[in-house]
């Protein structure tokens, strides 16, 4: 549910990392906020909220607002959250997909999570559609996160498939990446927002919103 | 549901919240969606707004999921009470949250009255 504040001069959208268990959703995050803390010396005025398990598991979610440049005039703030990826916590993923605008799906690319992330995706829609949403309704991007396992020799899926097992209807922008050292991160998120906010300002204001706008580098 | 809210929208707002504040005796409200968005926020305080949206939102959002688990639709009540500040969490239209901090030397009954008394205020700016 993007907001536009006239008063405030703010455009306000929701982007959700989704997927499975383990993926790296909050690793993308985590490295989002570091790497913008560190390029703006601290200076940084929005907190990440993180409620965990006492392991390193997301319980509910983790989120952090990020204001970018202007867009039409307006300043962009967006929300990042992220939601728990496994089963047992789907109420509160169901929860965390309230108003939410756009949606980067981080896909494990480990060869043994290959049903993981079909099972997610399927998820994904299952609760979109308890907010009357299809998939054509929001923003999304695929992220194929780990692929630096690879160097390890750790058996990983070939992209090929990780885009027939879930992208070959939709077609959408994928990114392979690695969160953990930042791979690809920033990409991931500046084509997720340039989207978002593209479809958000063509619901809201009726016109096509292409406009320049890059995040982080 | 996405909107737009317009500046003469955003000014009357905060000019019912200025009345909880004024007339209520609260320190600080808030209205954000259910989905955390914050809408506007008044009262002196040096609160984060956007986290503080962000995380009622969510307790809310649990609560309610709490009540239909018990069997309830939603709980009439919501609100926490801490050693210097209380907080007390509303839904004002569908969508529509309302958060305001108050003393804990503040009548709850009261504020809830008066919580009340601006709900279809809100309801109709938002609607227009």
């Amino acid at each position: 549910m993007a907001i536009i504040n006239l008063r405030e001069g703010i455009i306000q959208v929701k982007i959700v990392y989704y997927g499975p268990g383990r993926s790296g959703k909050t690793t993308n995050l985590i490295y989002t906020y570091n790497k913008l803390k560190e390029r703006i010396k601290n200076k940084l005025s929005s907190k990440l909220i993180t409620i965990n398990t006492k392991g390193e598991r997301t319980l509910f979610f983790d989120f952090f607002p990020i204001g970018l440049g202007k867009i039409k005039g307006l300043d962009l703030k967006l929300q990042l959250y992220t939601t728990p990826g496994q089963i047992i916590y789907n109420s509160t993923r169901k929860l965390v997909l309230k108003g939410v605008d756009g949606i980067v799906f981080v896909a494990d690319s480990l060869s043994s999570r290959r049903e993981a992330n079909i099972e997610s995706f399927k998820n994904l829609q299952e609760n979109l559609s308890y907010y009357n949403l299809s998939l054509s309704d929001v923003a999304m991007v695929f992220q194929w996160n780990k692929r630096d396992l690879a160097e390890e020799g750790i058996p990983i899926l070939d992209i090929e498939v990780l885009e027939k097992d879930l992208n070959s209807e939709l077609n959408l922008p994928s990114f392979p990446a690695s969160a953990l050292h930042g791979d690809n991160v920033f990409k991931t998120l500046n084509i997720a927002a340039k989207i978002t906010v593209k479809s958000v300002i063509r619901k809201l204001l009726g016109s096509n919103g292409d406009e320049k706008m890059a995040i982080g580098g | 549901m996405s909107f737009v809210l317009k500046e003469e929208q955003v000014e009357n707002l905060e000019k019912i919240l200025n009345k909880i504040i004024d007339d209520g005796g609260a320190t600080y409200a808030l209205l954000t969606d259910t989905g955390g968005n914050l809408l506007c926020k008044v009262g002196e305080n040096s609160i984060d707004g956007t986290s503080l949206a962000v995380l009622s939102a969510a307790n809310y959002a649990a609560t309610k999921e709490i009540a239909s688990l018990i069997g309830e639709k939603e709980f009439s009540l919501l609100f926490h009470r801490g050693q210097t500040e209380n907080i007390h969490f509303t839904r004002v239209a569908p969508d529509i949250l309302l958060i305001v901090l108050f003393k804990p030397y503040l009548s709850l009954g009261l504020l809830r009255l008066k919580v009340n008394s601006v709900k279809k205020e809100i309801k109709d700016i938002l609607k227009a």
